[in-house]
């Protein structure tokens, strides 16, 4: 061994494993980062129009049911909590109720998912399209930004994709699950995933929908 | 034996009830009408304590090792500050111009 790599030996204790994860957990909060970052430009970018613009924004309960949002945002929170006791029950190998709980995880989700659809029907009723208001509709009564629409659109539409492709992946763990083919390892990387959606969440509801 | 030990499952319990307990406070301080100042201080502190609690107890940050927490901690908040820094500063520079 050479004196630089006995040096670069004496000074690294990480091992073979420094985050003191495996590889597939690593790679799973990396790419948390990474997403992370996306909504954080995202929520940015929200934040830099909503400053930089001088139409006032528009109180949130004069465009959205705020009650209604709330009930997005318990349905969201019960199935973290029901994912989080998958998780943990798909380590203690007991599979009964991990499956249960993936499955409840899923029925929220969907719930999630239809609750968001509907008030994106709502909005567009009342006239919001990615480009502003329709001149003439609801929206436009109330004067409200031109990027007022497009950024509901964008944050809520990248959240709901996430919300999509956490549900495809929570199914297929759970199908798995049921066919004793996913290890507990499996459900905790779909339990990460789904956390995560619940994270972002906790800053859109904060800031888009309460301040 | 630690209370985790004997019901593995009541911390998630137990944070969904803080979650909620959090949520119904931020919407009572939004419906309240609360002084503008006081509302952002509010709904912004605790936004971060539930980020905080969703990435502890239901993500398990705060049993992962030390160089994790760091590494993900780090990560997001150094950039979001950069961001923030950033953009503060010209939207309010936008701002003022189009108003002259």
């Amino acid at each position: 061994m050479s004196s630089h790599a006995a040096t670069l030996d004496a000074h690294w204790d990480g091992g073979v494993s420094p985050f003191g994860a495996t590889w597939q957990k690593t790679m799973m909060w990396i790419f948390i980062v990474t997403d992370g970052l996306l909504f954080g430009g995202l929520l940015s970018g929200y934040g830099y129009l909503r400053m930089a613009g001088t139409v006032p924004w528009p109180r949130q309960s004069e465009v959205f049911s705020i009650p209604f949002i709330a009930l997005m945002t318990f349905i969201l929170i019960t199935s973290s909590m029901t994912m989080g006791t998958a998780v943990t029950a798909a380590r203690l190998g007991d599979r009964k109720k991990a499956l249960n709980n993936l499955i409840f995880t899923i029925v929220g989700g969907a719930c999630f998912l239809g609750c968001q659809a509907y008030e994106w029907t709502q909005i567009i009723h009342e006239g919001a399209r990615l480009t502003g208001a329709l001149p003439g509709s609801e929206l436009a009564v109330l004067g409200v930004p031109v990027h007022f629409p497009a950024t509901f659109f964008v944050l809520t539409g990248f959240h709901g994709s996430h919300v999509l492709s956490g549900l495809v992946i929570l199914i297929i763990t759970a199908i798995r699950s049921a066919m004793a083919k996913t290890p507990a390892q499996g459900v905790e990387m779909a339990g990460l995933y789904w956390h995560f959606v619940d994270l972002v969440w906790v800053f859109i509801f904060t800031l888009f929908y309460l301040l | 034996m630690s209370e985790g030990a004997q019901n593995p499952y009541r911390i998630y319990r137990t944070t969904w009830i803080l979650l909620l307990i959090i949520t119904v406070m931020m919407l009572a301080a939004e419906a309240l009408h609360m002084p503008r100042w006081f509302l952002v201080a509010f709904l912004v502190s605790f936004m971060f304590v539930k980020a905080t609690m969703i990435a502890g107890n239901f993500m398990h940050l705060r049993h992962e090792h030390r160089r994790l927490v760091i590494t993900v901690g780090v990560g997001i908040l150094v950039t979001s500050a950069i961001l923030l820094a950033y953009i503060t500063p010209e939207s309010a520079s936008v701002f003022e111009k189009t108003l002259r």
